[in-house]
């Protein structure tokens, strides 16, 4: 692969990347945010965030063996462990280390 | 805030970064490319979704326009992201442009979701932010030089970004006033998943959710 190409490429992919990130920020320079983008700021981010949780399961083939079993319990265990101890690290910790148990050594 | 209390902050992410970086390294040493160009594009672009697709679109032989092209319309949803930090930023120095272009999904999440007092706000975002990315960097470098000479299995380790999400969801939930669009999110987030082709599930949820937010305000506001 020619380097010029592979230069060129990663210029124009961090340009643009960066592009869709400061977007909103030039459109909405100069004006007082409206109470509309208000309502936006403040509720969007938890349906992102929802969406974030299924886009990160996407690749998940709940059709064939294990069924996406490993998932729903690494998921399950997070959402059990969070409600209860409201403790982030632990939550993500104990999650993790259960699916990496499943995927592993049990299904 | 201490650096203690931030570095604790975002060690779910190093657990994340660390490896899906290496896995990113590993592809692009695949397609013989030298190492120090990991370096650059975990430095320059850093998007993790992104990468890989450059790293697909590498392979096969695409146009540097068909590459622009593609990561664009993949990154769009950060815009959204963006949207949810503009009075946020608003006051900061020159050195939110460091914010807005280290603004991904995972850092999004944890600024989102992170307590500060104003006054040094700006200073806790920035360090949440380069933290995120020198995981980033370093995975991805680490991954491009040794990815095949793996001392541990770290199958699965990836699942900490998803734990992660639903932590954060479960913070947020806790935190919004209103809770109807968490669930509008959660439905169309299972909508999406099942039925929206993988890689353009993210920006199409996205779409449908601000559509559902906008549209809908009123009922969304009645009766919290």
């Amino acid at each position: 692969m020619e380097s010029s190409y592979i230069i060129g490429s990663i210029a124009v992919a961090a340009v643009l990347t960066y592009v869709t990130r400061i977007i909103p920020f030039l459109l909405f320079r100069t004006r007082e945010p409206s109470p509309l983008i208000k309502y936006i700021e403040l509720n969007m981010p938890l349906m992102i965030m929802v969406i974030l949780v299924f886009y990160a399961l996407k690749d998940v083939k709940w059709e064939s063996y294990p069924y996406g079993l490993a998932e729903i319990i690494g998921v399950g265990v997070a959402i059990a462990l969070h409600v209860k101890f409201k403790n982030a690290l632990l939550s993500i910790f104990v999650a993790t280390l259960t699916y990496m148990i499943l995927i592993q050594k049990v299904l | 805030m201490n650096f203690l209390a931030i570095f604790k902050l975002t060690i779910p992410v190093m657990m994340g970064y660390i490896p899906l970086g290496m896995a990113f390294g590993l592809l692009l040493s695949k397609l013989l490319i030298p190492w120090y160009y990991a370096f650059f594009m975990s430095a320059f672009i850093f998007a993790g979704s992104g990468q890989f697709l450059v790293l697909t679109l590498f392979a096969s032989q695409a146009t540097i326009l068909e590459i622009g092209i593609a990561t664009f319309l993949l990154n769009l949803r950060h815009t959204f992201y963006g949207l949810s930090m503009i009075s946020t930023f608003k006051n900061f120095s020159w050195k939110k442009h460091y914010l807005i272009f280290g603004l991904t999904d995972e850092t999004f999440a944890l600024l989102k979701t992170t307590e500060v007092p104003e006054a040094n706000r700006e200073k806790v975002y920035l360090l949440i932010t380069f933290l995120n990315q020198c995981y980033w960097i370093v995975g991805s470098v680490v991954g491009a030089m040794l990815g095949n000479i793996l001392p541990f299995n770290y199958e699965g380790i990836e699942f900490s970004l998803t734990a992660l999400f639903v932590v954060l969801s479960i913070e947020l939930y806790k935190k919004n006033r209103l809770h109807k669009p968490f669930f509008v999110a959660l439905i169309i987030g299972l909508f999406g998943m099942v039925l929206f082709p993988p890689q353009k599930m993210l920006i199409l949820s996205l779409c449908a959710a601000a559509f559902v937010l906008i549209v809908f305000k009123r009922s969304m506001e009645n009766g919290k």
